[in-house]
C-alpha cells in the first residue's frame, strides 16, 4: 500500500468525520467516537482493499487486457524483446560482444576491455558503433 | 509512489480547509432514549389506527385480563423498544457495544412465554394443542402494521452513522414488525401458543433476518451534505 493509498484514507476517515459530526454528544468523550468512526471506515476500506486485490490478482494472468496493442503491456515488451534481438543481429561479433558486456551486464570499459581481452579505447569504439546501428536498426523498424 | 506524497498531503490539507469552512452548525441527535418514545407513539398510533379499522377481535375484553396474554403481549412490546433503542444506539459512535445486547432480555421473555404456552397448551389440550395449520395472513398484516413505524426508524437511523448496517437494520425491522405482531393480536383470533410462535413470531424473525442480508446495500454512507 503505497502513500497515495494512505492518504486516501485518511481524507476518507475525514468526509466520514464531517457527515456523522451530528452524531458527537458534546456532554461524552470525543476519543470514543472519533476511533469508532476511524475504525469503521478502515474495516470498509480493508474490505475493498482486498475485493480490489483479489481482482487484480485475477486478471494478471490475462496478457491481453484491451484491444489497443500499446496498452497491453505484456505484448508490447514481446514485440520490443523481439525488435531488440533482430537489430542485435546485425552488429559485428565483436561489437555484440562489447555491447553485452558494457550495457548489459554492466561492466566498466576497463573490466570489459580486461574480459574480451582489447583495450578501453577499441571497447569504447565498439560499443559507440554498436549503438548507433542499433539505434538506425530499431528506428527504421518504426 | 513516494514522489507524489507531497502532492497528497496538499489534497488533504485543502480537503480539511473546506470542510472546516463548510461546517455549519448541526442538530445534534438527541440520546436514543429520548428518540424511542416518539416513534413508539407514532408506531402504537398507526397500531391503534390499524386495530380500529380492521376491527378488534370480539373476546377482547376478556383477553384484557388475561395474565397470559397480558404478559406475553408486554414481553413482544417490551422487545420493540429494546431492538429499536438498540438500532439507533448502534448508529451513535462511541456508544458502546453492549447495547446491541439489550434486546436480548425481552427477546427471551417474549420466547419464553410463547414456549411455556405451547407447554400449557399441551397439557390442557394434547396433541390438538400443537397442531400446526397455515396461516399466511400473519405475515401480511405484519408486515402491513410495520410498514409505517419501519420507514419512519429508517429515517431516524439515516441521521445517525452506519456502524453495524446489518444489525442495525436487523433490529429495526425486528422492532417494527413486533409492534405488528403486538397489534395483530387484537384482532387475530389465534391464541394456540405453537400458532403464534411459528406464524407470527416466525414472520417476524424472518423479516428481521431479510432486512440482515441487505443491510450493507440500504444503511449506508451517504454523500449528503458534503461540500462541493
Amino acid at each position: 500500500m503505497g502513500n497515495a493509498d494512505v492518504e486516501d484514507m485518511v481524507q476518507d476517515i475525514l468526509l466520514s468525520l464531517h457527515r456523522a459530526r451530528a452524531s458527537w454528544d458534546p456532554t461524552r468523550p470525543f476519543l470514543p467516537w472519533l476511533v469508532t468512526i476511524a475504525r469503521n471506515r478502515l474495516a470498509d476500506n480493508a474490505r475493498r482493499y482486498a475485493r480490489r486485490n483479489a481482482l487484480d490478482l485475477a486478471v494478471r494472468d490475462i496478457t491481453e487486457t484491451f484491444c489497443d496493442v500499446p496498452t497491453n503491456g505484456g505484448a508490447e515488451s514481446v514485440v520490443n524483446f523481439l525488435a531488440v534481438r533482430e537489430a542485435m543481429n546485425s552488429l559485428s561479433p565483436t561489437e555484440r560482444r562489447a555491447v553485452e558486456l558494457v550495457r548489459l551486464r554492466e561492466m566498466s570499459l576497463v573490466e570489459a576491455a580486461e574480459e574480451s581481452g582489447s583495450t578501453v579505447a577499441a571497447m569504447k569504439v565498439a560499443v559507440h558503433r554498436a549503438m548507433l546501428k542499433l539505434r538506425t536498426a530499431l528506428r527504421a523498424k518504426e | 509512489m513516494q514522489g507524489d506524497a507531497p502532492d497528497h498531503a496538499r489534497a488533504t490539507e485543502a480537503m480539511i480547509d473546506r470542510l472546516s469552512r463548510a461546517a455549519g452548525p448541526v442538530r445534534p441527535l438527541p440520546p436514543p432514549w429520548k428518540r424511542v418514545p416518539g416513534w413508539l407513539a407514532l408506531a402504537l398510533g398507526f397500531a391503534v389506527a390499524m386495530i380500529w379499522a380492521i376491527g378488534p377481535r370480539p373476546d377482547l375484553a376478556e383477553r384484557l385480563v388475561d395474565a397470559r396474554f397480558l404478559l406475553e403481549q408486554g414481553a413482544a412490546l417490551a422487545t420493540a423498544i429494546a431492538a429499536a433503542m438498540a438500532a439507533l444506539a448502534l448508529t451513535v459512535p462511541g456508544m458502546g457495544r453492549g447495547w446491541r445486547l439489550v434486546p436480548v432480555l425481552p427477546g427471551t421473555l417474549w420466547l419464553g412465554t410463547l414456549g411455556l404456552g405451547c407447554l400449557r397448551d399441551w397439557a390442557a389440550m394434547g396433541p390438538e394443542g400443537l397442531r400446526l395449520s397455515p396461516d399466511p395472513a400473519c405475515f401480511t398484516f405484519i408486515a402491513l402494521i410495520g410498514s409505517l413505524p419501519v420507514v419512519v426508524l429508517y429515517m431516524m437511523l439515516r441521521r445517525g452513522v452506519p456502524l453495524a448496517p446489518r444489525l442495525t437494520l436487523a433490529l429495526a425491522v425486528l422492532a417494527s414488525a413486533a409492534i405488528g405482531n403486538f397489534a395483530l393480536r387484537f384482532f387475530h383470533m389465534q391464541d394456540v401458543a405453537l400458532m403464534v410462535l411459528v406464524w407470527q413470531v416466525g414472520a417476524v424473525m424472518l423479516m428481521a433476518a431479510l432486512a440482515a442480508l441487505a443491510g450493507r446495500r440500504i444503511l449506508r454512507w451517504s454523500d449528503s451534505g458534503l461540500p462541493a
